[in-house]
């Protein structure tokens, strides 16, 4: 159902990732993602390549479902690749004609730059497929609590920020509803130029700011009603706690991390 | 002569092929007289918006064919175009559609788009408004200044004022106060009276229905349960209450005077039929 996919591509299940504490998970991901970066050549991007495999296998979401985060990045991929093929020469010349030279140190940058930036995409959406945008956002507040110091409102953020994700859905809904509404009544969304499309929506764009208004003030007046006046003094219903798992996910990580300055080390770069 | 609108084996699936998929109805074969006023009950999730917004080709249905007037709707575009002016489906809170400057206007926007003449477009408007009493002081108002009643109205004639073969109404009652609902229904029992057009209305109240319909169909976890009359379907209290429906309370109140002895009838489904009852009974008493 729309309304429980919310928005993201959370992956409803019970898998060693989905239990992770999400700041644990959002906290390691991230220092993973500067991992990536750190990576000089095919010994040490080859462990973030695994670590990337395993852990979509750990998560035990469909592969078919992990395959279809890689999809808007193919356009990408395919370009950096053919950038990297002609634009980066060096080593051993492997195919010569006018002005096309294709070189060793080319195509092995290209393929580098290509294991790279899927490994970054697949880590990164594993967070999104195991995490909901709701643990994301409380876990988000929590690790940038901190900030508080420099006056930064970090639970305001977080609450404007879980408030869109939960209206997300809604909004989704109620477009789908009044869309339904209008072409009932004949409205033609489908044919027509650039303008007359432009004009069509405007039977579904101005319900859409009422009800969204209306919306924004029974929110505000719900809110007010339960007596909420910002974070301070708040307590959690659902509370996080670090588990073993937690530890062995950030051991976990440290190893992939020494083992790739320590290949680093040891093996000549590529990039 | 053809059905105003047949269903066979129709079947629809939300969020197919995801872990979320749920047949909303299934198997559906569902026969509509024309000139039929058919009321549709069932309770909240059964699938009766979904099995509705198939009959005007909103919903593609996985299997099966919606027919109206014998002709399958999505055998090509034009005939599905075609059929969202045939078939007018006022959707559950319908002033929430509103968006024109005016009131006119946005009841004139079903018209306009089946690009009749302004003159027709005018006089479809005038007769719609005046039809469900919008007003003309209003036509040249905002919708967003009426009144909620109002705006359900305005709404209401903008369906209304495309004159289609078949009106279906999804909970139009919805959220109304009891005057409110008791003139809407009246006004739906109108219309059907004065243009014979066929009317489906799918609603949560029983006494509505009955006070209405011709026949009854009741949908059940994603398929028909039962149809009939309003006697026939009624009748049958206990495999009603299973679905989670009640019948009417006045229906309750009657069968247990009978428990009691009167001798009053059972089939009594609104109050102004149980009233009319029960101020003949008194006058029979004053007369002996
Ligand atoms: N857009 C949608 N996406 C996914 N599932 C949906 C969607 N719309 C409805 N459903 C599901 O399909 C089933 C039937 O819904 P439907 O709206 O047809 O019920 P209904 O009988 O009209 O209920 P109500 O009396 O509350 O209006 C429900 O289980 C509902 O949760
Ligand atoms: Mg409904």
């Amino acid at each position: 159902m729309i309304r429980d996919i919310t928005i993201g591509q959370y992956y409803p299940g019970k898998s060693l990732l989905h239990k992770v504490d999400p700041r644990m998970k959002l906290i390691l991901t991230f220092a993973i993602i500067i991992v990536i970066f750190l990576c000089k050549n095919f010994f040490s991007l080859g462990v973030i390549a695994v670590t990337a495999v395993v852990a979509s296998a750990l998560s035990k979401v469909p592969a078919k479902m992990i395959l279809k985060s890689l999809k808007p990045i193919v356009i990408i991929l395919i370009f950096t690749a053919i950038l990297n093929v002609f634009y980066t020469q060096g080593g051993a010349t492997w195919f010569e004609w006018k002005f096309i030279k294709i070189t060793e140190k080319g195509v092995f940058t290209a393929i580098f730059t290509m294991v790279r930036i899927i490994s970054l995409v697949l880590i990164s959406s594993l967070l999104t497929y195991t995490t909901t945008p709701t643990m994301l956002t409380d876990a988000l507040e929590r690790v940038l609590s901190p900030l508080k110091v420099f006056k930064i409102k970090v639970h305001t953020l977080a609450m404007m920020m879980t408030l869109a994700l939960r209206f997300i859905p809604t909004l989704i809904e109620e477009i789908d509803r009044i869309m339904n509404a209008q072409k009932a009544r004949g409205a033609d969304l489908e044919t027509g130029g650039l303008i007359e499309r432009a004009k069509a929506l405007v039977p579904i764009f101005v319900p859409l700011m009422v009800s969204s208004f209306r919306r924004a003030y029974e929110l505000a007046f719900a809110m007010t009603c339960r007596c909420y006046t910002g974070g301070e003094g708040r307590t959690r219903m659902k509370q996080m706690k670090l588990s073993l798992l937690d530890f062995f996910a950030l051991f976990a990580c440290i190893a992939i991390t020494a083992g790739i300055i320590v290949l680093n080390h040891f093996f000549t770069a590529v990039i | 002569m053809n059905y105003a609108i047949e269903t066979i084996g129709l079947t629809h699936y939300y969020s197919k092929g995801t872990p979320h998929q749920v047949a909303a109805i299934s198997d559906v074969n569902l026969r509509i007289n024309k000139g039929e006023l058919v009321g549709i009950i069932g309770h909240t999730g059964s699938g009766k918006s979904t099995l509705i917004s198939h009959f005007n080709g909103l919903l593609k249905p996985d299997s099966g064919k919606v027919l109206v007037d014998g002709v399958d709707i999505h055998k090509d575009k034009e005939t599905l175009r075609n059929t969202r002016f045939k078939v007018g489906l006022c959707f559950q809170y319908p002033e929430y559609q509103l968006f024109e400057e005016t009131v006119y206007k946005d009841i004139a926007f079903g018209p306009k788009n089946m690009k009749l003449s302004d003159a027709e477009i005018k006089e479809r408007v005038i007769r719609a408004a005046d039809f469900v009493g919008v007003k003309r002081e209003h036509l040249n108002q905002s919708p967003f200044d009426l009144s909620g009643g109002e705006k359900r109205r305005v709404a209401i004639a903008g369906v209304m004022s495309m004159e289609p073969e078949i009106l279906i109404f999804d909970e139009p009652a919805a959220g109304l106060d009891p005057k409110g609902r008791k003139d809407l229904i009246k006004l739906i029992a109108d219309y059907r009276k004065q243009t014979g057009s066929t009317v489906i209305v799918v609603s949560h109240s029983m006494e509505d229905i009955a006070s209405m319909a011709d026949r009854v169909v009741v949908v059940n976890d994603s398929s028909i349960a039962m149809q009939g009359t309003v006697d026939e379907v009624y009748s049958r209290g206990e495999e009603l209450r299973a679905m989670g429906l009640n019948v009417p309370e006045i229906t309750e109140i009657f069968a247990k005077l009978r428990a009691k002895g009167f001798d009053v009838p059972a089939n009594v489904y609104t109050v102004d039929q149980g009233a009319e009852i029960i101020r003949s009974l008194s006058k029979g008493r004053c007369a002996e």
